[in-house]
């Protein structure tokens, strides 16, 4: 095959995926960057050009954008930390040879399979029937709680039914970077004299790294991220307590009509996504170790 | 006691615990799968407790009033057209771009997976516009062929990954005899890729068959093109006080997802490990 013809089939081969990934996101992306300096409610003719003036009515003190990444960044922070930690644990347990080990492993998993929309459902069902019949059964008080209600705690709410839904998926990760840990390691460590905890903190943990890396870096994109559940569960509310940036885009855009606005906050969370998750690898990268 | 019974006898607690704690986990969903057998006057008097008969009057109401079947055949299309597209697309650029390198597979691979680092809600906005240009919104079709643009960056990374493994004496030799690139790909290369694929349909079919807001998006405005997720979405919304029907809906349509895992348990943990891994 000569070299011209090799190098035209090279191009048809590839350009139906360029073409996709360009009119799908290229063509949306840079939009978006025009309709972020302009004021359009998707009406009117033609969108008007204002500048930065939607940049400088975000960071103003009354704009529900920054409650809304402020709360996103909570949520983000109260995730991050017990998803690995929850998941860890459960993966450190369920790597031991018990009789059960896969049905619970199984088990963990399942919520992570269902769609999202239908967690936040059940949950709102759990947190409104199920609490207040356990209440009457049990007496335990917490039950009697407004979990949904109250501003304070539907945060919490909001954070631990997102942990249940995707622990799972985290603590598989962590089974399969267990597993790779090899064996004579651990064995050397306990000749030489070391006990469980120093084992687990000395040897385990720098060498389970790498999938500490890839939970940390997954879970922070994926509660960044955070929309179905909290659409489904509050809403947003009580007071918005619970209202999360992703939501805040989609409110702009398509219930109050203001596209230029929507735009302008679409790409403030892009940016924000982009800063952190960079800090976020290089951080844990330097932080893993060679066996 | 042994030091060695000692150690069983931890085993044996902690595994009475681990137990405890799924069952305590996995309780919400059962009662989720209790209430949608109850009749609705006993899901008002005690959720916990289990149906005296099993109501399927429940289902068969819940079915009617979604169209259910419709909705399981959207899904379905719409998640069918764009696993194909993703992997027919992805396998085969990722085949060229690594087996050819030049300055334009090297461009065209940043083209093609720097949107790993978009976030969909960036776009969602004026995609809609341009979706309703080129006319693949609200149409089942339409919304499988968008996943293709959104599916293709990861899976042609995972890809490319992958084929860095498979010796090129492989292809090579098929060449030489004569095959075509195309014929190549397809009776060499994409068999190979076998295990990778399977890791793409596993990550994807889960995303496509559980996304909320590209379906809420493109094809929310007309019953023909709902998709299950929405359309229960919808139906919970509706009947918020009718406990037993949004029970039965909300078990209708996470269903085919636990049949799907209970069946490929193996296949779906480690596509899910791997795509992570190597994503």
């Amino acid at each position: 095959m000569n070299k011209k013809k090799q190098a035209v089939e090279t191009v048809i081969f590839t350009l139906p995926a360029i073409i996709l990934v360009t009119i799908m996101i290229y063509i949306p992306f840079v939009m978006s960057g025009y309709y972020s300096f302009t004021e359009w409610n998707g009406i009117a003719k033609q969108p008007t050009f204002i500048g930065f003036d939607n940049f400088k009515a975000l960071f103003q003190g009354n704009s529900s954008f920054l409650s809304a990444l402020i709360f996103t960044g909570k949520y983000t922070i109260l995730f991050m930390i017990l998803a690995n930690i929850f998941a860890l644990a459960l993966a450190v347990v369920l790597v031991k040879k018990l009789r059960t080990a896969n049905l619970l492993r199984g088990i963990f998993f399942v919520p992570y399979i269902m769609s999202m929309t239908i967690v936040g459902f059940i949950w709102k069902f759990i947190f409104s029937q199920g609490f207040e019949k356990l209440y009457e059964m049990s007496g335990l008080s917490f039950l009697n709680l407004s979990w949904l209600g109250d501003p304070n705690l539907a945060f919490y709410s909001v954070v631990f039914v997102g942990v249940w839904q995707s622990v799972g998926f985290y603590m598989v990760l962590y089974i399969a970077g267990l597993q790779a840990i090899p064996g004579d390691v651990l064995e050397a460590a306990i000749v030489d004299g070391a006990n469980g905890r120093a084992k687990f903190f000395k040897i385990t943990l720098p060498l389970l790294m790498p999938s500490i890396t890839t939970c940390v870096f997954m879970s922070l994109t994926n509660s960044l991220k955070v929309f179905d559940i909290i659409l489904a569960l509050t809403k947003g509310g009580p007071g918005g307590s619970t209202y999360s940036v992703t939501l805040d885009i989609y409110r702009e855009a398509f219930q109050n009509n203001n596209y230029g606005l929507g735009s302008a906050k679409s790409l403030v969370f892009f940016i924000v996504i982009l800063v952190l998750t960079r800090l976020v690898l290089t951080i844990s990268r330097s932080r893993e170790v060679d066996v | 006691m042994t030091r060695k019974q000692k150690q069983k006898l931890s085993k044996v607690i902690l595994e009475i615990l681990m137990i405890i704690l799924a069952i305590v986990f996995i309780y919400p969903i059962f009662l989720m799968f209790i209430n949608s057998v109850k009749p609705f006057g006993e899901v008002v008097a005690d959720v916990i407790a289990l149906p005296t008969k099993i109501e399927w009057q429940n289902y068969k109401d819940v079915i009617d009033k979604m169209n259910y079947p419709r909705l399981f055949i959207n899904n379905l299309v719409i998640t069918i057209i764009g696993i194909l597209g993703i992997v027919a697309f992805s396998a085969i650029t990722a085949y060229i771009l690594d087996r050819r390198r030049t300055r334009y597979t090297r461009i065209a691979h940043l083209i093609i997976t720097t949107p790993m680092l978009i976030p969909f809600q960036t776009i969602m906005i004026t995609l809609l516009k341009v979706m309703n240009v080129i006319n693949l919104s609200g149409s089942t079709w339409g919304l499988g062929i968008q996943y293709w643009g959104f599916g293709i960056p990861m899976a042609t990374f995972i890809y490319c990954n992958f084929m860095q493994t498979i010796p090129k004496e492989l292809d090579e030799s098929a060449v030489i005899d004569g095959a075509s690139t195309f014929r190549t790909f397809r009776s060499v290369i994409f068999p190979l890729l076998k295990s990778v694929t399977a890791t793409i349909v596993v990550l994807d079919v889960m995303w496509i068959w559980n996304d909320f807001l590209l379906p809420l998006l493109m094809v929310n405005s007309s019953p023909a093109t709902k998709t299950l997720v929405l359309s229960a979405y919808a139906f919970v919304g509706q009947f918020n006080t009718q406990w037993h029907y949004a029970m039965t809906a909300m078990v209708l349509a996470v269903l085919p997802s636990i049949i799907f895992f209970i069946l490929l348990q193996r296949y779906i943990v480690d596509g899910v490990v791997a795509g992570a891994v190597k994503g």
